[in-house]
């Protein structure tokens, strides 16, 4: 039986190689549109980017208005327009990897299309996957998309200072995460606030200490 | 909506083979998908009917077969189906388990002549 995706994952596989090999940590993080991916790079770029080298792709469906929000941390950056794709692949990556010294980065962080179906399916030949949920998007997101909380490696839940506000049940959100996968790290952050970024900070600052000091 | 770029690799794949195996007309593509790859079928067969569309492949039918989720346990080694979304081994309550179906994107058969 072929997989109907073989293209993609072969790519993805290239891409891999290479960045085990250039020992680059690839984050691909996806989220909703308007969980935080963008603030929550700002808030990561303002922390690692004394410790660390970084680079970043964003996917945008039409714009370039995520990355000249990030311009100011002066880092590498890409956009790649889908052109109204609602997802990234992994020849776009290998395509744009050219762009970048990869032998001058230690991390690459790459901002998928905000979605939380169609990027879970498409291997980018990341180190892992990383889950951006808002508390404003409702308890009932792991329980509806379990692949991609399945198979991230962390999940962040953004805007923890807006509870009070809405009706999400932080029991209902733990508990079907917990379910799905109930071994992966949630970290409970708000960007705009501060809450939890340093646990984050944290954790992120490790995974990219052990993948450039991994043995190739 | 990735349904339309999942169908437009199937696409590919089923002229490719049509090519090599030198068929005049492709009569069906057998197909399976799992469940959490979260494929609605209808939209699916019309992205695919819009690929193929002035190709030989053009009526062919297609058959998609839904696969359910099954796991096994790492720890006790229990293969079960998951309901509910709920990933944690029925027999001894672990979480570390892996995924042995429910995941596929598989192109089973193609029919023609």
């Amino acid at each position: 039986m072929k997989n109907i995706l073989d293209r993609n994952q072969n790519k993805a596989g290239e891409v891999r190689n290479l960045l085990v090999a250039k020992k680059v940590l690839m984050v691909n993080l996806i989220s909703s549109p308007g969980a935080g991916k963008t603030t929550l790079l700002e808030r990561t770029c303002e922390e690692l980017n004394k410790k660390f080298r970084i680079g970043i792709i964003e996917g945008d469906i039409t714009t370039d208005r995520d990355a000249q929000r990030l311009k100011k941390y002066n880092i590498p950056i890409v956009v790649i327009n889908t052109e109204g794709g609602c997802h990234l692949d992994s020849h776009s990556i290998s395509k744009v990897l050219d762009s970048f010294d990869l032998d001058d980065l230690d991390v690459l962080f790459v901002e998928n299309v905000g979605n939380l179906i169609c990027p879970s399916q498409f291997d980018l030949g990341e180190t892992f996957k990383l889950a951006i949920v808002s508390t404003t998007e409702g308890d009932d997101k792991p329980g509806k998309y379990p692949m991609l909380f399945r198979e991230a490696k962390a999940v962040l839940l953004n805007k923890i200072d807006l509870i009070p506000y809405t009706n999400f049940k932080r029991e209902t959100f733990n508990s079907d995460l917990k379910n799905i996968n109930g071994q992966v790290p949630l970290f409970e952050i708000s960007c705009t606030r501060g809450n939890g970024l340093k646990e984050w900070i944290k954790w992120i600052s490790k995974q990219i200490l052990s993948t450039s000091s991994t043995e190739v | 909506m990735h349904e339309i770029r999942i169908a437009e690799d199937l696409s590919a794949i089923v002229l490719e083979t049509a090519k090599r195996e030198k068929l005049s007309k492709v009569t069906k593509v057998n197909i399976s998908f799992g469940v959490l790859v979260q494929i609605v079928p209808d939209i699916f067969i019309f992205a695919f009917s819009e690929t193929v569309r002035n190709t030989i492949a053009q009526d062919a039918e297609v058959n998609i077969e839904i696969v359910s989720v099954k796991m096994i346990c790492k720890k006790c080694g229990n293969d079960f189906g998951v309901e509910e979304n709920r990933f944690v081994c029925a027999n001894c309550r672990s979480t570390d388990l892996e995924i042995i179906h429910g995941k596929e994107l598989f192109i089973k058969s193609i029919e023609g002549e």
